[in-house]
């Protein structure tokens, strides 16, 4: 995965790990240049950003030093830097949905707030910039399964995955001034903040970092070598635009090894011994090139240096958009130097990415409900008598159930006729109200599944309510609301039998 | 002591960290189902369950990571990768005989090495066998990374072997130079300095362990077992009210220590009605855990029962039961202490014969204040 869980880390904050970087031409506006980062890989649906960690992407100007097997980009100070920071959550009232509120500094000095989740993001006075922050639809696509060094096509491992999304927009010609050069090295890092009575001017260790995509996980840390030592959170400490000179050689020399042995994947060689070392080179100095005066597409991810490295000028923009299929790109480019295209087992991401800010697609949080319904001729209490005990064995599709603790958060574990196992969490049980709440652990196809039964008095009898919410996983979405359904009108339909159908 | 405040580094703020621990659990159930060969998925998963049981109290994690593991073996039995997260779900759930005998097939069927004998390592700790070479590779690993978990090990098994002051450096150690932003990890720790001052020391300073506890809660405010241990230190310096605040926001995660020791607050303070209704939920809580997990819950139960939960023979059958499973120094203390409030100095002195030939030789036995009970008895008996 691109920068996903990029290393052996011991316990840390996931929500601090990178996972991707983008830089593109707004696709609203040509005169507008796109930077994102994305946190926290296969993070959950209700993600908040770390208020512990300080989230930058940075540029510096960049230039072409050398072509061919001397391929160099050089980078030069100023660094522009936008550096974004979260608040702890606030809540309105106990019971709400917490929001999470942020800023970020920008090249200028200036400083934006903006709220998490807020589609429209928030923009200084004059609109020169632009910030949204929140969950998305992570936009990555892994469709290889790449272990032991075998190349397998594959379904998206990252299918309906969501992350943290950093997106800041801004008016190209005043941030950038391409005047003065229009090719810019950019990557995005996390720090932590700093310890107090820490040293004055020694900056914390960085948490993590990326420029172009698959550093970590696929160059430095190659799964078709054997014995080697993972050297990704020494690489994740370095300072980028600056790796530590000592360290240097220790870093080429695993990407010629690493890169060598890419070549090697489909058993022929392709790359010759001094381009294969201008490679690795050009890839220790990680960062990813963008240049605002050319064309950046879906397909121009990485051009810049590839046409220099193949010894001619490039002629697009470089850089990433939210769509580019960059692994497909990244194989095709290390295991045969683009002779044929390499194409996993999609190219397309859950969803695509928007041509309207923030760019990312919607996260991946729709949910299904399913509800029955049925009127019986008892009093309420009767029925909530049966119905009531979250362990009751009442319902016909059930063979067996047993409870694991008591009360809220005790587990019911049923097997149903047909052997099947479902477990189910008691969230809260109101007995006066004759209603309960319960999530699903495991046993139905779904995700963040939430059930609620309830009684309540209608006329001179009762109506019951068995209700659900889900995000269908494993299965379509059609198949799994067929299997609550049938689940829930069962279960109800045999009511009538005991206490009669309401007249 | 300094600050704890000082010693710790900036973290991610508790409720954002729990939050997205439960958000990105749902996440990754939904994943294991979709693909539970998937590499490391099972295994993310497991970390985040144990964690959810470890620091929000959550105990059906427990039954949880069980299901996993029939789900594994249901579409990839008897693998090395099966095999080995059977093992580290057995060893979660103190079942160290399954364990090793997964590890071992795992071993057989080609697991890295190196997964093989990091488990190895925590089961030997974990039933106080072989702790001479375990502290030396303990030493060497922790040496090595510098890694906290590395290092919080290594603090354990020097609490374990009453090396007090050498534990106490080297949890601070992991605090100074962890350079992440869990609260979870910084919490652990401070968790771990607060029972190392409060409960093992041979001289215990509840002040210092006062201010760990309250440095963990801080980090990590749904931090249940934090919670119960600085309510017991609360307690006993006469702080019922402080206590009771600390316990009742933890009721609903479903530990029974919670309504236990509520249980005994509200008795104190002649609040009995109250208190039965919490000593009756802690009660049927601890046999529920019991059924399920014998093995896990053995020495709690039996603390339990030999506490206010009020039967003696129910808490020399759970820490016999403990002390089989894991030999340690301290199982045989609270079997030894259990045995001899009951009044069944027979079993006292089986227990302590056992005791002394397995650790009797060990520099921690003659630390061990379960050492001068056996020695008061020698006396008295040649008295």
């Amino acid at each position: 995965m691109s920068d996903h869980v990029d290393g052996p880390r011991q316990i840390g904050d996931p929500s601090a790990d990178l996972t991707d970087l983008f830089a593109f031409t707004s696709p609203e506006n040509p005169a507008r240049t796109v930077l994102a980062a994305n946190v926290f890989p296969t993070c959950g649906v209700n993600a908040f950003f770390s208020d512990a960690v300080n989230h930058a992407i940075v540029l510096r100007r960049a230039k072409v030093a050398g072509i061919g097997d001397a391929t160099k980009f050089e980078t030069s100070d100023p660094e522009i830097r936008f550096a974004c920071r979260f608040d702890r959550l606030e809540r309105s009232a106990a019971d709400q949905k917490p929001i999470q509120r942020g800023t970020c500094t920008l090249p200028d000095g200036q400083t934006l707030r903006f709220v998490v989740n807020d589609e429209k993001g928030a923009s200084t006075p004059d609109g020169a910039f632009r910030v949204f922050a929140g969950l998305r639809s992570d936009p990555f696509i892994l469709a290889w399964l790449l272990g032991g060094g075998a190349m397998r096509k594959f379904q998206n491992l990252l299918q309906h995955d969501n992350v943290l999304c950093i997106v800041i927009e801004f008016d190209t010609r005043r941030v950038l001034e391409p005047d003065k050069g229009s090719l810019f090295g950019v990557i995005a890092e996390t720090l932590p903040l700093p310890r107090a009575g820490g040293f004055i001017g020694h900056e914390p260790p960085r948490l993590d970092w990326v420029g172009r995509p698959e550093q970590t996980n696929i160059r430095l840390n190659n799964s078709g070598m054997k014995d080697v030592n993972d050297v990704r959170d020494l690489w994740n400490q370095q300072t980028p635009f600056a790796i530590d000179e000592k360290l240097r050689p220790l870093f080429l020399q695993r990407l010629k090894d690493s890169l060598a042995v890419w070549d090697m994947r489909d058993s022929k060689q392709d790359w010759t011994p001094a381009a294969l070392a201008a490679n690795a080179s050009m890839f220790l100095d990680d960062f990813m090139l963008f240049d605002v005066a050319k064309p950046i597409t879906d397909a121009s991810h990485l051009e810049i240096e590839k046409s220099t490295l193949n010894g001619r000028a490039y002629m697009t923009g470089g850089g990433r958009t939210v769509d580019a299929d960059v692994i497909d790109v990244l194989l095709t480019w290390m295991v045969n130097r683009d002779r044929e295209f390499l194409e996993g087992g999609t190219t397309k991401a859950t969803k695509p990415g928007t041509k309207t800010f923030p760019y990312f697609a919607s996260p991946n949080t729709e949910l299904q409900t399913v509800a029955e319904t049925v009127e019986l001729a008892a009093a309420p209490d009767r029925i909530w008598e049966l119905i009531g005990q979250f362990g009751g064995s009442w319902h016909p599709l059930i063979a067996n159930i047993r409870l694991i603790g008591t009360g809220v958060g005790e587990l019911r574990v049923i097997e149903t006729i047909d052997g099947k196992q479902i477990i189910e969490r008691l969230d809260a049980i109101d007995n006066a109200a004759r209603s309960y709440r319960y999530t699903n652990i495991g046993g139905i196809p779904a995700s963040n599944y939430t059930g609620v039964l309830d009684v309540k008095p209608k006329g001179t009898g009762s109506s019951v309510e068995w209700r659900s919410q889900f995000l269908a996983s494993g299965q379509g979405t059609l198949v799994v609301k067929t299997i609550v359904s049938t689940l829930f009108k069962t279960g109800l339909e045999s009511l009538k039998s005991r206490f009669g159908a309401a007249p | 002591m300094n600050d704890p405040d000082s010693e710790c580094p900036p973290t991610t703020d508790g409720e954002i960290a729990v939050i997205n621990l439960q958000s990105a659990r749902l996440r990754s159930w939904t994943r294991f189902f979709q693909d539970p060969l998937q590499p490391g998925v099972a295994e993310g998963l497991i970390e985040q369950e144990q964690f959810t049981a470890q620091f929000a109290g959550d105990l059906s994690a427990l039954d949880r990571v069980e299901s996993l593991t029939r789900e594994l073996i249901q579409v990839d039995a008897g693998s090395a990768r099966t095999l080995l997260i059977q093992a580290q779900v057995a060893s979660t759930l103190h079942r160290f005989s399954d364990a090793r005998q997964y590890l071992a097939q795992a071993e057989l069927g080609g697991a890295p090495s190196e997964d093989v004998k990091r488990l190895r390592l925590s089961f030997d700790q974990a039933c106080g066998v072989n702790l001479g070479a375990v502290l030396d590779a303990r030493r060497r690993i922790a040496a090595k990374s510098g890694r906290l978990e590395d290092l919080v090990a290594l603090g354990a098994l020097l609490a374990d072997l009453r090396e007090f002051p050498e534990a106490d450096r080297v949890y601070r150690r992991a605090l100074r130079s962890y350079p992440d932003v869990s609260p979870f990890a910084v919490a652990w720790v401070c968790f771990q300095l607060g029972v190392l001052w409060g409960e093992l020391a041979s001289e215990p300073d509840l002040a210092v362990a006062e201010q760990w506890y309250g440095k963990a809660i801080a980090c990590l405010p749904g931090y249940v077992k934090a919670r119960v241990h600085l309510s017991e230190i609360y307690s006993s310096d006469g702080r019922t009210g402080d206590a009771e605040d600390l316990l009742l926001p933890a009721l609903a995660s479903g530990d029974p220590e919670v309504p236990w020791r509520l249980a005994d607050l509200l008795t104190a303070q002649g609040r009995h009605r109250e208190a039965d209704v919490h000593m009756n939920a802690a009660r049927s809580g601890f046999e529920a855990l019991l059924e399920r997990h014998v093995l896990a819950f053995a020495d709690h139960g039996a603390e339990f029962y030999a506490g206010s939960g009020d039967d003696a023979a129910r808490a020399l059958e759970l820490a016999c039961i403990n002390v089989s499973n894991r030999p340690t120094l301290g199982a045989f203390e609270q079997a030894y202490e259990i045995a001899i409030a009951a009044g069944e100095t027979g079993a006292a002195a089986e227990i302590a014969t056992t005791c002394t030939n397995r650790w009797g030789h060990t520099p921690a036995f003659r630390l061990s204040a379960f050492a001068q009970h056996c020695l008061n008895d020698r006396e008295g008996v040649a008295a």
